[in-house]
Order: structure tokens, then C-alpha cells, then sequence
């Protein structure tokens, strides 16, 4: 993007770089007012926390049956594209392109991920703001269509529309340009985020994702509650996938979505059994990457390097473990837990309490998570049965017509918790198996 | 009983109304000349209801019309939905329907006890060889029956046909019964913590469509409801952007209410309590409806508060309320100015030059509650004072489209004004 000289950098050139609040105000009245309109108060001085990108992609869903001509698509790019073999999917998607050359930035065009980066933020505290730069690569599949896109925290309260990302209403990021947005989380939980832009179709195309807001009590309580620590923590977004609407972007159709009909669920942006596969590049504040900056497929996957977050739980025998839900497909989801009960500790970013305080935390096997839910649930996990390897417990979609992978058998959203009797590691992020 | 939508008729102040409204985002002050506020819950009041089925066709935001069935007052338009009916807890309500269809039809009230037809209990009807034809007395073709019970719970309710249910609902006979609570009309329930602002009482009504239903039952053919696939999906009887137009915008004479929410910020001392959306699902599906930018608080469902046999509160927030059909929820909303940014308090990022965004239809030119900023050349808004407009809709997206027509469908805004005194229109 061709940066144009403003006011604003010459000030700065000018050596008026460290402007602050109080400098804008110890400024003439008739100064003040000019630069005030301009915002030249801590711009471009604090660096975001996190840089993603918008722009297109393929993924990787099992080819077993195929659903002509949708799936799978014969547009997907192949070895002699400079792709992985495997891709058959055609997605919209964000990707984490913090501390990216211009040229490694570039690159990632037609380079997006699902689900988009999982990342998270501390509970605002006074001072720690979190910034989010979001940019708009273009969809390189797309020419024709130049959408915009933004971000929108679903479930972030009190937001005003400019930091909502919600276009109608505010502003959204047109190709080539840039806007940061600026959160103060008051209330920690487990959220989701998307582009809002044209957003039944760039949701679905996967431009969906999971956050989370750490509580001030500490990064391993879901709330600011002691009953909610937690030993691990693991993200589970759940997402669709209607072959018929990725074949008709990347074709120049448009699909009538009031036929809706998800052929794939998606558990982490996978489906059984890859969910149980490595995970790539998981931790959004130190990302690993190749020399082009593009992501590195999980070891033994290269079908899955743009799917790059495992669903497989695992952990020690009688330790606290938190799933943190999330629901960006259009249909709701029955989430299964055989052999272990879920305690289910906070709802939508909410601590289930009633407004005097009565604890409304309840035991299940099931959790009913509709379109834009969250749930978060711990769970303890049992006494190893003494055997050789982990115990295996299934979490499933009890909705087992979305269980499948259209092969009919076990797919879809299906993961499994591995119980080992010693030995994990702690995490050194969310979702990191520990072994 | 009062409709004053047809008050106006007889008075031929059509055009005056044309004139007075300004479009969608007509306030409440420009709608004075109505006794029926321009935003907000429209009531017909009782407790006792002259009601009538009948036939008569909506515009859906396709621009496609559909004939529809519904209840109406008797003697006025048809309208859809059906009136909303209003009564206080402890009110003798009666609903006298008069049945212009050409088959039997019956109203049944889920959450009602003791429900009396033509003065008796009501019960369901079977046919001579015992198959369950209504889930309660019928009123012939061209028949009438009145209902009668006894208010005695608060909350939000629905009334629909209990006949040949599967068909005459999703023709459009249901709608909503407001049952107000001895602790007052700005009370959701009895609880003290469910007051609410008078002025802020919104209606979320949800439906769905599935036109060729429709249009079997227009041209008298059969139609197997296991065939049913809804194709459009409607709040308050519209589909978006229809649902921001005002309550008896003109152009939807027979689509009476709106469904956009205008409040203004919580201030503890100005605006102390919260504003009320009453969300209720006549349709076939589930409807995980998300406002941005505040969760809603779940007091009520189905017409009881949500507590404990003790009292406890067990009320929980929510920013998908996900509403299943026959439900309904009492929500409680605010929205909080948590960061009172303004041009003295300026959100701490550069924002991008006016090319380097793109703007909405709605945004001010400014990030400030207030404040009109500029617009690029070319570039026009429907904003009018700064307001803000916050999304509200359903999360199962593909309900937002009308039959291949995408932004459709249950869409609404929470209009934020600034705090009083302020220069909106």
C-alpha cells in the first residue's frame, strides 16, 4: 500500500513525534482544533498487538464422496501452484501477519487460514488496551469483487460502532488500506469474532474465529471466580462449510442461500478425524512461520497447513480442564461428552450467576449451542484405568447427522480427550497437546 | 379497544402522514400526530377483543407480496401480525373471533389456565372417529366463539389458531398477548428488578414463509407440510429494511409494526433503567437472534420470571438469545457509554483517512455519540444527529435473505441517540 505523506507524519518528521494528550492541549487554540480533528494523539506511536489480514484461501476437507460439481473444487491450486497437494476447498479467511516484511505481508494473499487465528486478550485493567490492526489483501481467486472487510467481536459489550466492525453503521476496510481497532474487555469469557462485511456469505466462507478474555484473577480461571481454575484450556469453534457456496465464490456464482445446507461441520476449522492431527502455528504473539511468512503445515499434514489448529484434547488424570465453545455455523450443535461430565461455568462471556449472586453452574454430557453461542465448561479429568496409553473419551455432535463426513461414518465435529496417567506438560498455549 | 391506524383512515389523514413522517428513522416526536408511537411495542388494549380471521397479502423485501391469513380487529384492515393484545395481570380477558376463513379456526392460548369457550371449559375437538382435529372449540366458516380467562401471570405470551395448526400458523394466525404486572406497566413481572423504561418496550416477533405453502392454500390445493422449507424469515411480520420503517409506515398498510429499537445511553441518575425487548418465535425454527453491543438480560421466559422457588435470581445474560418456536423471553438491554469517548476524549488510534474507509449507510462521519463528521464527495448518510446504529439479528445466517435476496430478513438497529438534551430530530 502506497503510503501518502499526511500532516500528521510531517508533524512527526518535524520532531513533533511524541505528542501527547497533554501536548495537543498546551498547543494555540487555533492549532489545537486542526490537530485535534486529525487525532494526532498516540497514533502510529504504540504498535498493535496483533496485525491480521483479510483475503481468500483453500482448505482441505475430505474428497470421499465427492458432491459434483461443487466438491471438490476444480479451481483448488496444487504443487505446481506453489500449494500443498490436498487442497480442494475454497475459503475467505484472516490470517495473523504480525511483524511481516511488506513483501512477506504480500504474499499471504490467496494464503488464508480456518478457522481464523484464535487469540486472546487480558481483561482491561486500566491501561492495557488491546490493538488490533486488520488490512485487506484482496481476494486474488476474485478480482471482481473488491469487499471490504472488518472485524467485529461478537458478544463485546458496549462497543461503539466504530470499533464494532459491523459496516452499515460505521466503517469498514477497503483493499489496500488499514484500521486498527482498539478493545478495552471489561468482561472476560469466550467469544468469537468475524468480518461483518456481506457477513452471511464472509462467515460462512470462514472469515470466523475464536477469542477469549483472560479474567484479572489470573490466567488460568475462566472468570473472576477461584471455582473456575483450570489446569488446560482448549478452543473448540465450531463452523459449516455448504460446498455449493465456496464452489460458487470461486466460481462467480451466487448461491440462494435459503438453501442452505451444511455438508461438512467443522470442529477447529477440521473434521474427523483430522481434528485429532498436530497443531501448526497455534500461539497468535509468537508465530512460526516459513521464510515467506506463510504457515507451516503440522507435521506429516500438508493438506492442513491452513488448518492449523488441533481439536485433540489431552492432559492428566485428575486435572481441571476448560473447553472454551464457540458457534459461528448457522445451525445449532449438541455437543457430547461421553464418560466425563462438563460443568458448565459461564455462558456467552458470562459467569453463571444471577444478578444476587446464586450460583447457576451446572453438571451435563450435552451442551445445545446454537448459531453465535458460547459456552464455557470444565471438566476433571478421571483416574487413568491403569492400561497401557491414554484413555480416550469422545466429544461428539450428538446431531449425528452432522457427525459425518458425508461418507456417513464418524466425521465431522468429533474430537477426542486423551487422559494420560502422568507425564503431559503444561501448555504453553492454548489448545498445546503437551507431549 | 383502540387501532388508531384506521381512526386516521376515516379521517383521510393519509397524505398528513406521509408528509409527517421522515422516512425510516422518523422519531417519536414527528409521529405525534399518531396516538401510536413511531418505534416501540404497539398495544391493543383490552381486556376485551373484538378479533377476526382473514385473508390479505404483505410485501416481503424481495418485493415479492404473499398472501397471508391473520387475526385483525373486527371491522378494521387486515393487518400481519394480529393485534398485539395488552391486558393487566388479573383481568378478565374475553376474545370474541369472528372466523372469515372458509374452514373451521380456533385461538388456543399457551400459558393460560382455564381457558373458558362460550362459557364453558374449553376443550379440544375430535372427529366422529376420534382423531384430534382442534386443540380447542372451533369457530365454524363464518361462525364465531369467545374465548375468556383470567390473566394471572405476567409476561409475554402468544395466541394462535389450535386448528390444523401446522397450516393456519404458518399462514400467519398467531401473534402476542401482554399480560401486565399488578407491580406496573413498567414492570416485565413482578420482581422489582424487572423495571424497565416505558419508552424503550420493543417487540421481536419471528416467522417464517415458505411461499409455495402459501400459495397452495391461495389457490386451494394441498400442500405437505413435510415439504415445508421457510424462504423468507420476518421480524414483526417484516423483512429487513423494511423492519427499520417506522409503526404504520404507509407503504406497509397492511404491516404494521417496526421493529427498530431507539433508546438513549444508561446514565444512573437520567436513565436509570433498562429497556425491554420482548422476543417471541411464531415460525418453525430456531431463531439465535444477536444484538451487538449489549447482552441481553434473560429475565422471563414463556410468561414466568426466570427465579428460583425461593426468589433466587437465576436471570443470565445472553448476546445470542436463541429462541426456540412456541418460546417466548422477556430481554432487559442497555447500552453503556463505557469509554465516553469524544472529541476531548478521543478514541486513542488514528482513524484513516475518509478514502481510506469505507462508510455505512448509517455512520455519522464520526466515531463520537453526537458528532457529524464529514462524508466523502458523493457519499450520503442516513444518519441524523450522530446517532449510533447497532445491529441486532439472527446468528443462523442463512435466514438473512429473502429467497435468494441477501440482507433480508430478521434484521433490526438499536438507534442510540445522545443523552438529552441533544439535536436530534
Amino acid at each position: 500500500m502506497k503510503k501518502m505523506i499526511s500532516r500528521r507524519d510531517f508533524l512527526k518528521l518535524a520532531g513533533a513525534g511524541a505528542l501527547t494528550v497533554a501536548g495537543v492541549s498546551a498547543l494555540p487554540q487555533f492549532l489545537r482544533k486542526t490537530l485535534m480533528a486529525e487525532q494526532v494523539v498516540m497514533a502510529d506511536v504504540i504498535p498493535p498487538n496483533l496485525y491480521f489480514a483479510g483475503t481468500d484461501g483453500w482448505m482441505h476437507l475430505p474428497e470421499t464422496p465427492a458432491i459434483p460439481p461443487y466438491f471438490p473444487d476444480n479451481l483448488a491450486p496444487g504443487l505446481a501452484d506453489g500449494y500443498p497437494e490436498g487442497l480442494n476447498s475454497y475459503i475467505f479467511g484472516f490470517r495473523n501477519i504480525t511483524g511481516m516484511t511488506e513483501t512477506q505481508k504480500a504474499n499471504q494473499k490467496q494464503r488464508a487460514q480456518h478457522n481464523a487465528p484464535l487469540f486472546w486478550v487480558d481483561q482491561f485493567n486500566g491501561t492495557n488496551e488491546f490493538r488490533l490492526q486488520l488490512t485487506n489483501l484482496g481476494l486474488a481467486m476474485r478480482p471482481d469483487l473488491t469487499d471490504a472487510h472488518t472485524l467485529h467481536w461478537h458478544g463485546f459489550r458496549n462497543v461503539i460502532p466504530f470499533f464494532d466492525g459491523e459496516p452499515t453503521g460505521s466503517v469498514s476496510v477497503p483493499v489496500g488500506r488499514d484500521f486498527t481497532y482498539v478493545f478495552r474487555p471489561r468482561d472476560p469469557g469466550t467469544y468469537m469474532y468475524h468480518c461483518h462485511v456481506e457477513d452471511v456469505e464472509h462467515v460462512h466462507m470462514g472469515m470466523t474465529g475464536l477469542v477469549f478474555v483472560r479474567p484479572l484473577l489470573g490466567p488460568k480461571f475462566a472468570y473472576n471466580d477461584p471455582a473456575t481454575e483450570f489446569d488446560r484450556e482448549f478452543a473448540m469453534f465450531l463452523s459449516e462449510f455448504w460446498a455449493e457456496a465456496h464452489w460458487a465464490d470461486s466460481h462467480i456464482q451466487l448461491p440462494d442461500w435459503t438453501d442452505y445446507k451444511p455438508d461438512f461441520s467443522m470442529l477447529n476449522g477440521r473434521v474427523y478425524p483430522d481434528t485429532l492431527a498436530p497443531n501448526g502455528s497455534v500461539d497468535p504473539f509468537n508465530p512460526v512461520r516459513d521464510a515467506n511468512g506463510d504457515l507451516i503445515a503440522p507435521a506429516g499434514r500438508p493438506e492442513l497447513q491452513y488448518q492449523p489448529l488441533s481439536a485433540l484434547v489431552t492432559c492428566n488424570a485428575g486435572e481441571r480442564v476448560l473447553l472454551r465453545f464457540a458457534n459461528l455455523g448457522f445451525r445449532e450443535a449438541s455437543m457430547t461428552l461421553t464418560g466425563i461430565n462438563m460443568h458448565v461455568v459461564g455462558r456467552d462471556a458470562t459467569p453463571m450467576k444471577g444478578r444476587d449472586g446464586t450460583d447457576t453452574s451446572y453438571d451435563t454430557d450435552t451442551i445445545l449451542i446454537g448459531a453465535g453461542e458460547s459456552f464455557d465448561v470444565i471438566f476433571t479429568a478421571p483416574a487413568h484405568s491403569g492400561g497401557v496409553g491414554p484413555d480416550t473419551y469422545v466429544l461428539y455432535n450428538r446431531a449425528y447427522n452432522r457427525t459425518n463426513n458425508l461418507s456417513g461414518d464418524s466425521g465431522g465435529q468429533r474430537t477426542e480427550i486423551r487422559v494420560y496417567p502422568s507425564g503431559v506438560a503444561a501448555q504453553q498455549f492454548p489448545n498445546d497437546w503437551g507431549i | 379497544m383502540r387501532t388508531s391506524k384506521f381512526k386516521w383512515m376515516r379521517l383521510g389523514l393519509v397524505a398528513l402522514f406521509v408528509l409527517l413522517a421522515a422516512g425510516p428513522l422518523a422519531n417519536t416526536q414527528s409521529a405525534s400526530a399518531q396516538s401510536n408511537p413511531a418505534v416501540g411495542i404497539v398495544c391493543t388494549n383490552g381486556p376485551t377483543f373484538n378479533l377476526s380471521t382473514g385473508t390479505g397479502y404483505i410485501v416481503l423485501s424481495d418485493a415479492n407480496t404473499m398472501f397471508m391469513w391473520s387475526y385483525s380487529v373486527t371491522g378494521g384492515a387486515f393487518q400481519y401480525p394480529g393485534p398485539v393484545l395488552c391486558v393487566n395481570q388479573g383481568d378478565t380477558v374475553t376474545v370474541i373471533l369472528q372466523n372469515n376463513l372458509s374452514e373451521a379456526t380456533s385461538i388456543i392460548f399457551p400459558g393460560q389456565e382455564n381457558v373458558l369457550a362460550n362459557g364453558v371449559p374449553a376443550q379440544p375437538e375430535f372427529s366422529g372417529g376420534g382423531d384430534l382435529i382442534s386443540l380447542t372449540k372451533t369457530a365454524p366458516a363464518g361462525g364465531t366463539v369467545t374465548y375468556s380467562f383470567v390473566a394471572n401471570k405476567p409476561g409475554t405470551f402468544i395466541y394462535e389458531s389450535g386448528t390444523d395448526s401446522k397450516k393456519q400458523v404458518a399462514m400467519g394466525l398467531a401473534s402476542v398477548l401482554v399480560v401486565r404486572p399488578s407491580a406496573g406497566a413498567n414492570f416485565a413481572n413482578n420482581r422489582p428488578d424487572s423495571r424497565f423504561t416505558p419508552e424503550e418496550e420493543f417487540l421481536a416477533l419471528l416467522s417464517d414463509i415458505d411461499p409455495y405453502l402459501h400459495q397452495a392454500v391461495e389457490d386451494g390445493v394441498p400442500f405437505n407440510m413435510n415439504n415445508y422449507h421457510p424462504r423468507y424469515w420476518l421480524l414483526n411480520g417484516r423483512g429487513f429494511p423494511d423492519t427499520i420503517a417506522d409503526n404504520y409506515a404507509p407503504w406497509l398498510p397492511n404491516q404494521p409494526y417496526g421493529a427498530l429499537a431507539r433508546i438513549h445511553p444508561y446514565d444512573a441518575t437520567l436513565h436509570p433503567y433498562p429497556g425491554i425487548e420482548r422476543f417471541v418465535n411464531i415460525g418453525t425454527e430456531d431463531y439465535p437472534f444477536h444484538p451487538h453491543g449489549q447482552n441481553g438480560l434473560v429475565i422471563g421466559r414463556d410468561g414466568n420470571a426466570v427465579e428460583g422457588t425461593g426468589g433466587e435470581d437465576l436471570s443470565f445474560e445472553k448476546f445470542a438469545v436463541n429462541i426456540g418456536p412456541g418460546q417466548t423471553w422477556d430481554v432487559l438491554f442497555k447500552w453503556y457509554d463505557a469509554e465516553n469517548y469524544s472529541e476531548s476524549n478521543p478514541i486513542p488510534v488514528t482513524i484513516p483517512d475518509i478514502a481510506n474507509q469505507s462508510l455505512g449507510m448509517f455512520y455519522s462521519g464520526s466515531p463520537y455519540l453526537g458528532v457529524m463528521g464529514p462524508m466523502p464527495p458523493g457519499v450520503s448518510t442516513l444518519n441524523q444527529c450522530g446517532e449510533y446504529y447497532i445491529i441486532s439479528h439472527n446468528h443462523a445466517l442463512f435466514q438473512l435473505d429473502a429467497w435468494g435476496q441477501v440482507m433480508a430478513g430478521p434484521i433490526t438497529y438499536v438507534r442510540i441517540d445522545p443523552p438529552l438534551p441533544n439535536n436530534c430530530p
